[in-house]
């Protein structure tokens, strides 16, 4: 790894614009009213078995032999490496008496697979991440150990960041309200909720998303993942038992792993696998001692981040009822994006809110802000204000980012700036489902529900994403690549996030290139039968066709299957 | 037809028709192998064997048997029992016997705590004055001092900082949009990290968004099961919550005993010499700059001396002391005037405390910064910090390079602080205080005499009362005694605030969270912009509510 010590990039800071171009770049004008979708509530129907398209096999065997030759290089390096150039390795070797950070088998993945590609990584960026992002160039080094900064920035069409509905700008009414609270509040919280760190933003804030996503009351924090991993030890303990989504996030994972929980995990949305295993669950109780469980709770995302799933709520509401389990749903990347009126998974289903019990989200995507919150009946909000540790040891919120929640919020409702919000919902709506339709008809694999914001579209062999992700990056589009541990070991993908502030032309510069990298990269492989396909024959559209059917098509659910 | 080969020896008494058939058995299959190339071999092996030793044959089948079955057998728990078959009434029945426990109970006795709490109305005239409301607007003060704010220095309240960061929300907008590997990371995230790294003197810096989750999530990055963690015992929860994840043997010493922890290290040295390792495991000392519930300093020097005797690296979370000790708020290193990377592996540190913004940091070498990019969960999957908060933060810093004063005034008025409780004999039946000298928030508690004569518990029955109820598991965490001594000390509180107007705070805990002794305490925090005379009339007015509530 690196021997160049405390490398940095350098500041650009954005460049000088015009306010009328910076708000050009940061959230595209709406070219036409056809390019807009308005979502329909699904009046409690429950989402039906996910189709998912399989690669042919020879697809999956060179993807398996990728996978070996990397590993076997990497072996023969490694074995190469610690016999003729031990200075090179020093930090997998004990070093005065000392274990080293991390060993030679834990880290192998990383330093010889990872390592190679990390210049699809962690590109740096400067301004604002909205319609554009401008990524600071780098040149990389001895196999992206450093890199050096010719002192030039791109600007990249931006289908990398959770900004769904656009807020991620630097002017407008968010903008000023973010503004208006420093003066007001400062730039500090000071101290934690319980001690001297609640301001009255703090608590309308909390109204107002109570209000948003239909429950009485509502906590806000100051990050994520933190509120996800300091949940559950408030309300869990070993004697409970937490069903679990196999492909929960990692926040989930660890606040359930902190509370001393026991888990079971059941497959993917498997909502039969689900009843069984909660039927079990209460029958045995407790293993060893098959004392009853004090509390089951089952965990779900709304929308699922890697896979552009969502759960299937009316569902689980059933399961939950019938069997008097209690409810969690993550609506991380959920809210704000999804539902005719943005709020998330219970407005998409037209379910009633007041049936999960438990509702987190965060406002680092839709909103475009930071932190998370934690909504439920007023008598557990009450108590877990008691009892969380983030109240009571960690930091509060500060007031621009509750300043940019709170106006945010009050766009998508109408209450600023009325129409606003409408629009951004439609324009999310129909660049979604048109991005996800037309890459179909291309020919790609493409996992997920019609209006999920979040388009994965799957590479398979690990060496197609940092072609892809690089060819992209020269055709100035910023996207996301994925692979293990966070995908199934052959499923890399990369990862399209959608956003509001993408106009239907941006959308069509995208679908060009990737058509023509995923010509070159031979990744149209799909075979139509999880949309797509008009006749059932694998769908191979010419790019213009596509472009010029697709925009009114994808208005209609025939095409999707949902 | 010809005379099947002769399978067993004839001195074994078989009945014919066995043989005949086994016979017939052997002789196809002989045939079918010799189609598969290579099988030649196994089968002269395999008739060699059965020639020296024909029950060796018998042996190798049995045993081929019995892995087949194994292999496809249900795997099952060391322990676990075979799940009883129940029928479909039964079971149906279990179902509706189920009742689970309410997801959270409300318990009324606790609820003076949220009346208590104070929530500030901003707009206030000084950066150390503050108005507010109690109890949802029904009781409401202002011009208070506040002396429960932990952003100490002040520095991010100047109006050119302010300024600075509505610019950078300008610029930046508000929030990061995505995590640090996916674009998340900004020019300022990196110009910050390189700030924090020079200015604390370490080779790297790795920012996070929040300060309380970075323990949990930078301890279990670099441990396993089978690494041992040597923790002081009255750590905080963050800290409480990282050794719980860690997978490790974790070890107490006594607070602060450096005398303890020798003999401790000594003896987890004998017991590896006796065991003989496979590999070298990571060990780690644990401790805190400043503690977050007493305020007092651990002994930094003698702490690096053993940690380099007994070879283990030291973690200090340093939240509450980076920007307070040190001559230019360079924390405990700058303190005990010693270099930080010679001495320190893992320094944890907030952004939100006394530099004034928001987040929190971890620094140290290159390689275990490298390596928390990846494995450190809270800061891979989650979004980077907002811009703002990075340049007021980095602004702060360079503020800081060049101008002590702050962290000077900072320091005087603390030490102001600590001698007039200290020096008061009047309130030394009652209250002890804790802290340091050096620290700038004041800690202090019942004294144990007064707790055992007035509540009937001392720290060690509170303890003990509260390793049962985690022990039991009770969904419910409530000990009586500690509940009316945080009653008393929160009328401390509302007698300072109503008639002195001075804010001040009880040192909140959650028992339910708490796995270490735990006594409940108040803090009186001061902050650089407060004059001399304000500090002082506040602690008169501590020190008399705390003599008019104790002696009641």
């Amino acid at each position: 790894m690196s021997s160049i010590s405390n490398t940095k990039v350098p500041l650009f800071g954005p460049a000088k614009q015009s306010v009328e171009h910076k708000k050009n770049n940061e959230f595209g004008p709406l070219t036409s009213d056809e390019y807009l979708y308005q979502v329909h509530s699904r009046n409690g129907e429950p989402l039906r078995d996910p189709v998912l398209d399989a690669p042919p096999y020879y697809v999956v065997v060179i993807t398996y032999l990728n996978y070996l030759i990397l590993i076997i290089l990497g072996h023969i390096h490694d074995y190469l490496g610690m016999t003729f150039q031990k200075e090179k390795h020093r930090e997998l070797l004990e070093k005065d008496g000392l274990a080293p950070w991390f060993s030679k088998f834990e880290s192998f993945y990383v330093r010889r697979l990872k390592l190679r590609i990390d210049d699809c990584f962690s590109r740096p960026t400067t301004g604002v991440p909205g319609r554009f992002i401008t990524c600071i160039d780098r040149i990389s080094h001895d196999l992206n150990s450093y890199y050096t900064h010719p002192g030039t920035t791109t600007m990249c069409l931006n289908l990398s960041s959770y900004n769904y509905l656009g807020f991620a700008q630097s002017e407008g009414k968010c903008t000023d309200n973010a503004i208006a609270s420093v003066d007001k509040y400062g730039l500090t919280a000071g101290g934690p909720r319980a001690q001297a760190g609640t301001s009255d933003l703090h608590l309308e804030t909390e109204k107002l998303v109570a209000r948003f996503v239909g429950k009485e009351d509502a906590m806000v924090f100051s990050m994520g993942y933190s509120t996800n991993a300091n949940f559950f030890n408030s309300i869990l303990d070993s004697k409970c038992l937490v069903i679990s989504d196999e492909l929960n996030h990692t926040s989930i994972r660890t606040g359930v792993r902190l509370s001393g929980t026991a888990v079971k995990a059941f497959k993917h949305n498997d909502m039969e696998a689900l009843e069984k295993l909660i039927k079990e669950q209460i029958v045995q109780g407790q293993p060893k001692t098959h004392r009853p469980w004090k509390k089951i709770l089952i965990c779900v995302e709304g929308l699922f981040s890697m896979e552009g799933t969502m759960c299937n709520l009316p569902k689980l509401i059933e399961l939950k009822n019938k069997y008097k389990c209690y409810l969690f749903v993550d609506e991380a990347h959920s809210i704000g994006a999804i539902g005719p009126q943005g709020r998330g998974v219970c407005d998409y289903f037209g379910i009633n809110p007041s049936e999960v019990d438990i509702m987190m989200g965060t406002f680092t995507k839709s909103f475009g802000a930071a932190g998370g919150y934690i909504a439920a009946d007023k008598k557990v909000i009450d108590k877990l204000r008691c009892d969380l540790t983030i109240p009571n040891y960690g930091e509060s919120v500060p007031a621009p980012i509750l300043a940019q929640t709170s106006a945010s919020l009050r766009i998508i409702t109408g209450e600023l700036n009325p129409g606003e919000g409408l629009e951004r919902l439609q324009r999310i709506a129909f660049n979604s489902r048109y991005l996800r339709l037309a890459l179909q008809r291309l020919g790609f694999i493409v996992y997920g529900i019609a209006d999920s914001p979040v388009v994965p579209m799957l590479l398979y062999a690990p060496s197609k994403m940092p072609a892809f992700s690089r060819m992209m990056l020269q055709r100035k589009i910023a996207v996301v690549v994925v692979a293990y541990p966070a995908t199934p070991l052959i499923e890399s993908r990369v990862r399209f996030c959608v956003s509001a502030a993408l106009t239907k032309e941006d959308i069509d510069y995208l679908l060009r290139h990737v058509n023509e990298v995923g010509e070159k990269l031979f990744l149209k492989v799909s075979t139509g039968k999880a949309g797509g396909s008009l006749d059932g024959k694998p769908p191979r559209w010419d790019i213009e066709e596509v472009i010029r059917r697709t925009p009114s098509d994808c208005k209609d659910d025939k095409y999707f299957l949902i | 037809m010809r005379q099947p080969p002769e399978v067993l020896p004839s001195s074994i008494p078989v009945p014919e028709a066995v043989l005949r058939s086994s016979s017939y058995v052997w002789y196809y299959c002989q045939r079918a192998a010799h189609a598969i190339p290579g099988m030649r071999y196994v089968v002269s092996y395999v008739r060699k064997s059965h020639q020296d030793d024909p029950y060796r044959t018998l042996f190798e089948l049995f045993l081929i048997i019995y892995g087949i079955i194994y292999f496809f057998r249900k795997p099952r728990k060391q322990g676990e029992q075979a799940a009883p078959k129940l029928s479909e009434r039964e079971v149906e029945a279990l179902l509706d016997e189920w009742e689970p426990e309410p997801i959270a109970q409300q318990n009324i006795k606790l609820e003076w705590r949220a009346k208590s709490t104070p929530v500030l109305m901003g707009n206030s005239s000084a950066p150390t004055r503050v108005n507010l409301t109690r109890d949802e607007g029904r009781e409401s003060y202002s011009d208070v001092l506040n002396c429960a704010s932990t952003s100490f220095l002040q520095i991010s309240s100047d109006p050119e900082f302010v300024k600075a960061a509505k610019d950078t929300i300008h610029q930046y907008g508000v929030g990061a949009c995505g995590p640090a590997g996916f674009y998340g990371n900004q020019d300022v995230h990196s110009e910050l990290e390189y700030n924090l790294a020079r200015f604390f003197g370490t080779e790297r810096a790795v920012l996070y968004g929040q300060d309380f989750c970075i323990a949990a999530s930078v301890i279990p990055a670099f441990t396993k099961r089978g690494d041992v963690i040597v923790a002081d015992d009255r750590v905080n929860v963050a800290l409480q919550n990282a050794l719980q994840l860690s997978r490790s043997t974790v070890y107490y010493y006594n607070h602060n005993d450096m005398e303890a922890l020798e003999e401790l290290l000594e003896q987890l040295q004998e017991r590896e010499l006796n065991e003989k390792l496979p590999s070298l495991p990571r060990k780690f000392i644990v401790t805190e700059g400043l503690f977050q519930n007493l305020g007092d300093i651990p002994d930094l020097p003698r702490l690096v001396e053993l940690k380099r005797k007994y070879k283990y690296r030291l973690l200090v979370d340093e939240t509450f002391s980076l920007g307070v000790l040190g001559a230019n708020g360079r924390g405990i290193a700058e303190y005990y005037n010693m270099k930080r990377d010679a001495s320190v592996d893992i320094t944890i540190g907030s952004l939100a405390v006394a530099l004034g913004s928001s987040g929190g940091f971890v620094l140290g070498d290159n390689v275990m910064s490298m390596h928390q990019r990846i494995g450190s969960h809270a800061y891979t999957f989650s979004a980077a910090l907002p811009a703002f908060a990075v340049t007021t933060a980095s602004r702060v810093l360079d503020h800081l390079e060049h101008d002590n004063s702050a962290v000077q005034k900072l320091r005087s008025l603390s030490q102001l602080m600590h001698q007039l409780f200290i020096d008061d004999s009047e309130l030394s039946p009652y209250i002890e205080v804790t802290s340091s000298k050096e620290s700038s928030i004041l800690h202090f508690r019942l004294t144990d005499e007064y707790r055992s004569r007035v509540f009937h518990t001392t720290e060690e029955s509170l303890f003990q009362e509260l390793s049962a109820m985690h022990a039991k598991n009770l969904s419910e965490k409530y000990i009586e005694g500690c509940e009316r001594e945080e009653k008393l000390l929160q009328r401390i509180v509302d007698m300072a605030l109503k008639e002195h107007k001075v804010l001040l705070t009880r040192n909140t805990f959650v028992l339910k969270h708490e796995t270490l002794p735990v006594t409940p305490s108040l803090k009186l925090c001061c902050s650089a912009k407060m004059t001399e005379d304000e500090l002082r009339s506040a602690c008169e007015s501590v020190k008399s509510a705390v003599l008019a509530c104790t002696s009641e």
